[in-house]
């Protein structure tokens, strides 16, 4: 299966292509994918840890939208970026570690908005919970951007 | 129009920059003396500015150095050992500009938020400014030594000696240590995305409020997330200096990595102007930013973007790796 995906005309198409369009604008969408959607979360997360106190939850709830349009971006380029090495892909344990560290930091995204930001009135005190979260989400996604970048060295 | 991917060119331009850190942080300096003299704090924020941008400027002279060098190798009477002594001072006082630079800067946004000067940061900037003056004038000096010949023979020509590798940073002594262990590119890679990404949140966020599209913020709230943004650059700039001492005829010739190097000045530009930027940090949660503030914003954006893109696209337009 991970074979026949690696020689897929897609795969052959996006990899061997001298297109500038083709391995070269994926992956920087990718880049920029992450970037807008790592950038938006660690705002988000350092907010909560008590930088730019004053900014009302309120008015950053919107980088929520940005993170969910980025992290769309990101499943369709990197579904494109797996098929093109599915075979070097599937069987590696990095790339799996990847996505669970992507996968733990979108629950962490859920689970704070929904204790911090919904419910209409604004917290005044961030909790002591509420911080663990944007800590997590903060390693999380740290560890997705390691895992990713090794994927290119190691596996 | 001259052709940037080509070595004589970009030598040429390095002949062109090369005055800038020197002339510039002498400025700087003089601007900030002056301001102790007339007590004058408008003036030493001038002085603030003008070190930022100075610091900025420096990035392209650095970097058509090593232009200059791969052009200049191998041609009869150039010293190579007063190449590499040129470019380890060169090396230390472009480090030093860019610590003098972040000072500034940080002297700038205190101001913003308390109002005032600190004199801490005053006279650290000071401090630094004046070795920085120093450092840059000798890796100037040192550079009369590689190819000049109406200076030979002159009581100041090899002022500082011609040995190599005696400074306190060596280029070649960074690129063995780079290329010697398999580790330190995959780690700075690792560490220039996560300086990217908290980089880009900051601007962002500031600049999406500049816009209008992020709203019922101040800027003065928004004040204490500025230096994320710079810690991010700070990251990138350490582990791109890492990236381009180790391979740097990668970047020399290549369009994409100038392309970089311009839209990343441009985009410091901004962020300075942003610190600044008094209308916008008078600005109350709920009112609009005036038609200058959303175009900044947007042009802070598009910039961010496009050093972003230009990096990634490092081995696709250009020809690294």
């Amino acid at each position: 299966m991970l074979t026949s995906l690696a020689q897929s005309a897609f795969s052959t198409w996006l990899l061997s292509s001298n297109s500038i369009w083709a391995y070269p604008t994926v992956l920087t969408l990718h880049t920029f994918g992450m970037m807008v959607l790592v950038g938006a979360a660690s705002m988000i997360d350092l907010r909560l840890l008590g930088f730019g106190r004053g900014i009302p939850l309120q008015s950053i709830e919107r980088l929520f939208r940005v993170m969910w349009a980025a992290f769309a971006l990101n499943a369709v380029t990197g579904t494109m970026l797996f098929i093109a090495d599915a075979d070097k892909r599937g069987p590696s344990l990095i790339f799996w570690t990847k996505l669970a560290f992507v996968a733990l930091g979108l629950v962490m995204a859920v689970l704070i908005r929904r204790r911090n930001f919904e419910g209409g009135a604004e917290p005044v005190v961030i909790s002591g919970a509420a911080k663990r979260l944007a800590i997590i989400s903060l390693l999380a996604w740290s560890a997705a951007i390691t895992t990713g970048r090794l994927l290119a060295y190691v596996a | 129009m001259p052709n940037l991917a080509n070595l004589a060119d970009l030598a040429h331009l390095h002949l062109l920059l090369n005055h800038f850190p020197t002339i510039g942080t002498i400025l700087g300096v003089g601007l900030l003396l002056l301001s102790f003299i007339r007590k004058n704090d408008h003036l030493k924020k001038v002085s603030f500015e003008v070190l930022f941008l100075i610091a900025l400027a420096t990035m392209p002279v650095y970097v058509s150095g090593s232009a200059a060098a791969e052009a200049l190798k191998g041609q009869s009477g150039v010293s190579q050992a007063a190449i590499v002594t040129h470019n380890d001072a060169a090396l230390g006082s472009f480090i030093l500009m860019e610590i003098t630079g972040f000072f500034a800067w940080l002297a700038l946004w205190r101001m913003r938020r308390i109002g005032r000067l600190t004199t801490g940061l005053t006279y650290t900037v000071l401090v630094l400014s004046v070795l920085t003056v120093a450092a840059v004038s000798r890796a100037a000096l040192l550079a009369g030594d590689i190819r000049h010949p109406e200076i030979e023979g002159g009581q100041y020509a090899g002022l500082f000696g011609q040995s190599t590798g005696s400074g306190f940073i060596s280029a070649a002594g960074i690129k063995d240590y780079v290329l010697q262990h398999p580790y330190v590119w995959p780690t700075c890679e690792t560490l220039h995305f996560i300086g990217m990404s908290l980089m880009f949140g900051v601007l962002m966020i500031v600049n999406l409020r500049l816009v209008g599209w992020l709203r019922g913020m101040s800027f003065a709230s928004v004040h204490r997330l500025l230096p994320f943004g710079l810690m991010g650059f700070g990251i990138n700039f350490i582990t791109g200096m890492f990236f381009f001492i180790a391979a740097s005829e990668q970047y020399t010739q290549n369009v994409a990595f100038h392309w970089k190097v311009v839209l990343l000045m441009l985009a410091g530009v901004s962020f300075l102007v942003l610190t600044v930027y008094d209308e916008a940090w008078a600005l109350p949660a709920s009112a609009e930013a005036p038609l200058t503030g959303k175009l900044l914003g947007a042009s802070a954006l598009v910039l961010s973007v496009g050093v972003m893109y230009f990096g990634r696209m490092l081995p696709f337009i250009g020809n690294a790796f």
